[in-house]
């Protein structure tokens, strides 16, 4: 790790053996061949802690000679070789090369360039080019924080006794692990316990300043939007944890976005309301990355989602200015400004409705600083039934029945596959209560069935809430008797008290750490046609098995099956690195399979930095350059979350 | 082998208990209150179950419930378990609302009416205490009054062949066996949590409760084919004075360092 501030780092020449540091430290450098990139990303990157800068000298490594002596982003080096890639980055990078250069000859962007002869390309001379590159690649404008940085961020920050931050700047650092797909060292701001915004002016204001900010809530996505590619600032909102009241007339909660879900669930509940969003995360995430990623959870299809259930957002603006949509003016010791027009309301037709697009943008807009969401009353009688089938078909039926006999107090129907519950068996369900037991029973439903047979079987988990139990009763008894007689299901099991039913929601929330222990997991979060559910679990299946099959990948399924959302997630057991030429296959295979069926590859998880290339791929043109210019409009230096949700190419600050 | 099984409904153990303002201050609100059975009578029924299933001559589990209508379900789900059949004493509403109404004396008086109505009983299986009122009286109670042996917080139960039971009870000072003999008089056991994990009722076993039988009867006619009188079983009970709710526990202060907490302990006056 480098001990030193980023200037000097910055201007280091390397000839020969590398300079004399510490001994504690260690300096990496990394020259790649961008055929290789990937692979030699995924090795050397988790352990390294720092990407740093190119040599003046030639390296007999590669052959290469001479490169710009700073810092380029990604770490790896343009120029390009003859893949389709950088093929058209070298097209967009020559035609600004020859629109801002008089001198150069001509831009045909047809030209294959060869490996040596690369002094000059498309006539445009090599240092020019290069210098072109600096200019319209504006990841060289983001810079990393350094020790000024952290000084002045100190001075505003309200925490004094420089609990704030955490930096290795300082060398205090706690640990900087690898990120997910991406190195550098994380500087993490924490304990914001002023404001938001009074953070963000200052930094927009000083120019100096310009380097990218990750706004973290909980940390607990799927898909690495809270985690920084190089260097970026991980501004966490944890501190900022204050719930500002209920009103009880019309249920909407007020609180800052950094209040953990369950302790929201928590407060809800003592006042008769129910939180209308539920994951299973909520020990940790964060009400604010919740709105920022759209999380669905088990009460999607009960209470549509958090657009229909956030009523307002305070939102900071990446330039420092605080948005109000649609909520109180709160100030941050909680007495409330009533300025205007502005209040929390839950109907507000004047203009355009701007809190949708911040819900589910990923902190590349804005950061959310507080959030107002309308809560249902607390239900007092809930109820829930585990039902096993033999077939989809069979699912498909209970569905049909659940929604005609249950009604309207059916408020969650979670499914699960035969292979899940397999392993979440043999790995993970760490309780010794119940449920050991219940799996045992759900999983051997028929002891005469062979194994074969049974691993056809499909799992349903239903739930109802209601306002009155002897009603409830009646109508889950209806509705299992109906079942049972008509032999839809081959057996259920009905909750008894509170007892039984967590430890059947506690059998669905131990699928994703159970197949996490298992092996390497690939996850796909996949929006399908109901009744293609399962069809396309066995299509993907039958496809895996062609191509991977030396991994022996198991296909398990779960998912929030009323709202058509599969959580696919490709197992390989005993194998716990990812490999990518693997990865590639499978992702492949699946988004193939799901775009058959006119999916969404991304029904509930988000974008982050795993699925922003396949946006690009899969997404109509005109959407993406909308998005593009939305994103443009309220970032127009793309420090929020860089590099991230909107694929590389669209992300503005490429090529102005 | 017949073994009898009181139940009782109570509110579910995971509800938070609030005080009801319309009783003055001796109710706990129970109108739209989650309620179940009893965690500890739960135990006691898959235990009957299970001696059920493991004796080798044909046994009998009869479940009783006394309170208001709704005990029914209770009933339900305790046939839905394995037992076999039912037994209600049905009170009017305001008896036997909760435990302030029909305390352990009256209801051990009535049980032990009902296996002496039953006869042939030889087992009698209850929690060892029930989670509103945790007096833990009705097991002990009934065994004085029948003069039958017992053996209370039970965390292991076998049958011997001849019919005498051993039990294995946690008490404070360690694990006690006691073997209880055959007797004509049923033996009395009662529960501890550790004695065994109540299965989940399955579909067949659902569908099957609803055929079988529950006999329901009114308190007053019970008593008077008990030859009890209804004054005495209800009257004799401990009156509840008031019933409030613990004050709020204060929030915890964060400090920041070690400096910052002996500075708060100071100013609180605990350290010199």
């Amino acid at each position: 790790r480098l001990r030193h501030p980023y200037r000097s780092a910055a201007s280091f020449s390397v000839s020969g053996a590398p300079p004399s540091l510490g001994p504690t430290s260690e300096l990496l450098i990394i020259f790649m061949l961008p055929s290789a990139t990937r692979s030699f990303q995924r090795v050397l990157f988790p352990r390294a802690s720092e990407v740093v800068v190119a040599s003046r000298t030639r390296t007999p490594l590669m052959g290469r000679d001479r490169f710009v002596g700073h810092r380029i982003g990604w770490g790896w080096i343009l120029p390009p070789v003859d893949d389709h890639r950088s093929r058209r980055r070298r097209r967009q990078l020559s035609v600004i090369a020859s629109s801002s250069s008089s001198s150069s000859s001509s831009s045909s962007s047809s030209s294959r360039p060869s490996f040596e002869n690369n002094k000059e390309r498309d006539g445009i001379p090599r240092d020019h080019r290069r210098r072109c590159i600096r200019e319209c690649t504006s990841r060289a404008e983001l810079r990393g924080p350094n020790l000024n940085d952290v000084i002045h961020f100190r001075s505003i920050l309200s925490r004094r006794d420089g609990g704030g931050i955490i930096t290795s700047l300082l060398e205090n650092d706690s640990d900087s692990r690898g990120a997910r797909g991406g190195g550098g060292t994380r500087r993490v701001q924490r304990g914001l316990d002023g404001t938001v915004s009074r953070f963000i002016p200052p930094r927009a204001e000083t120019r100096e300043y310009r380097g990218g900010v990750v706004p973290r809530g909980g940390n607990t996505g799927l898909c690495g939007g809270a985690t920084p590619l190089r260097d970026e600032i991980v501004l966490s909102l944890e501190g900022m944890n204050n719930i500002y009241g209920l009103d009880e007339h019309s249920g909407i909660l007020t609180c800052d976005s950094g209040v953990i879900l369950e302790n929201l669930h928590a407060y809800s509940n003592e006042r008769g309301y129910l939180f209308p969003l539920d994951i299973g995360a909520k020990g940790t995430c964060q009400i604010g990355g919740n709105v920022s990623t759209n999380a669905g959870g088990q009460y999607f299809f009960r209470f549509g989602g958090l657009h229909g259930t956030v009523m307002g957002l305070e939102v900071v603006l990446p330039d420092g200015r605080v948005l109000h949509l649609n909520m109180d003016n709160v100030d941050d010791d909680g007495t409330v400004q009533r300025t205007k027009r502005i209040s929390t309301h839950r109907k507000d037709n004047t203009g355009y409705d701007l809190k949708h697009i911040f819900i589910g943008a990923e902190g590349t807009i804005g950061v959310v600083t507080k959030v107002a969401i309308a809560c249902p009353a607390l239900p007092t009688s809930k109820n829930a039934t585990l039902l096993v089938c033999d077939s989809y078909c069979d699912v498909l039926k209970v569905m049909a029945t659940a929604k005609v006999e249950l009604g309207e107090i059916l408020s969650a129907m979670e499914f699960m596959d035969h292979n899940t519950l397999k392993l979440v068996q043999a790995h993970g369900f760490g309780g010794n209560g119940d449920g050991p037991r219940l799996l045992r029973d759900m999983l051997q439903s028929d002891p005469s069935k062979q194994e074969s047979d049974r691993s056809r079987q499909l799992y349903l988990l239903v739930e109802t809430q209601g306002s009155n139990s002897a009603d409830d009763a009646s109508k889950m008894d209806n509705f299992l008797a109906h079942l049972y007689d008509s032999g839809t299901i081959r057996n259920g099991f009905l909750a008894q008290d509170s007892r039984q039913m967590t430890e059947m929601w506690r059998i669905r929330e131990s699928c994703n750490p159970s197949v996490s222990r298992a092996g390497c997991v690939y996850k796909f979060d996949v929006s399908v046609p109901i009744e293609d559910y399962m069809t396309i679990a066995r299509e993907v299946e039958g496809r895996l098995f062609a191509s991977v099959k030396h991994v022996d990948p198991i296909v398990c399924v779960w998912g929030h099956v009323n709202d058509g959302n599969a959580h696919i997630n490709i197992v390989t057991p005993g194998r716990f690195e990812t490999e990518s030429a693997i990865e590639e296959t499978i992702e492949t295979i699946v988004f193939d399979e799901v775009l058959k069926h006119s999916g969404s590859i991304s029904a509930e998880h988000g974008i982050g930095q795993k699925k922003n290339e396949a946006l690009g791929r899969l997404k109509d043109e005109n959407i993406m350059v909308i998005m593009a210019q939305i994103k443009a409009l309220f970032d127009p230096h793309g420090i929020m979350n860089p590099g991230k949700y909107l694929p590389k190419k669209y992300q503005h600050n490429m090529c102005k | 082998m017949k073994i009898l099984v009181p139940i009782k409904r109570v509110i579910d153990y995971a509800i938070k208990i609030r005080v009801d303002p319309t009783k003055g201050a001796r109710g706990v609100q129970l109108s739209n209150v989650k309620m179940s059975m009893n965690p500890f009578c739960e135990i006691a029924i898959e235990e009957a179950i299970r001696l059920k299933e493991k004796t080798k001559t044909s046994a009998e589990v009869v479940a009783v419930s006394i309170g208001p209508k709704q005990c029914t379900e209770t009933l339900r789900t305790a046939l839905a378990m394995g037992a076999d059949r039912g037994i209600h004493i049905e009170t009017k509403a305001d008896v036997r609302g909760d435990y302030v109404d029909m305390q352990p004396w009256g209801i051990a008086t009535l049980l032990k009416g009902v296996v002496e109505r039953e006869g042939g009983v030889d087992l009698v299986l209850l929690g060892k205490q029930s989670i509103d009122s945790d007096c833990g009286q009705t097991g002990t109670l009934l065994a004085g009054l029948l003069n039958a042996p017992q053996a209370t917080f039970a965390s292991k139960v076998d049958r011997g062949d001849d019919g005498s039971f051993t039990v294995e009870r946690e008490t404070d000072s360690g694990t006690e066996v006691i073997k209880i003999k055959p007797t004509t008089l049923p033996a009395i056991i009662t529960c501890d949590l550790r004695l065994n994990t109540p299965r989940y009722p399955t579909m067949p076993n659902i569908m099957k409760a609803k055929k079988k039988p529950v006999e329901t009867i009114s308190l007053e006619a019970m008593v008077q084919e008990l030859g009890l009188n209804l004054d005495e079983v209800l009257s004799r009970k401990n009156e509840v004075v008031e019933v409030y709710e613990p004050p709020p526990r204060k929030e915890g202060e964060m400090v920041g360092d070690v400096m910052e907490l002996l500075a708060k302990l100071k100013e609180k006056g605990l350290v010199a």
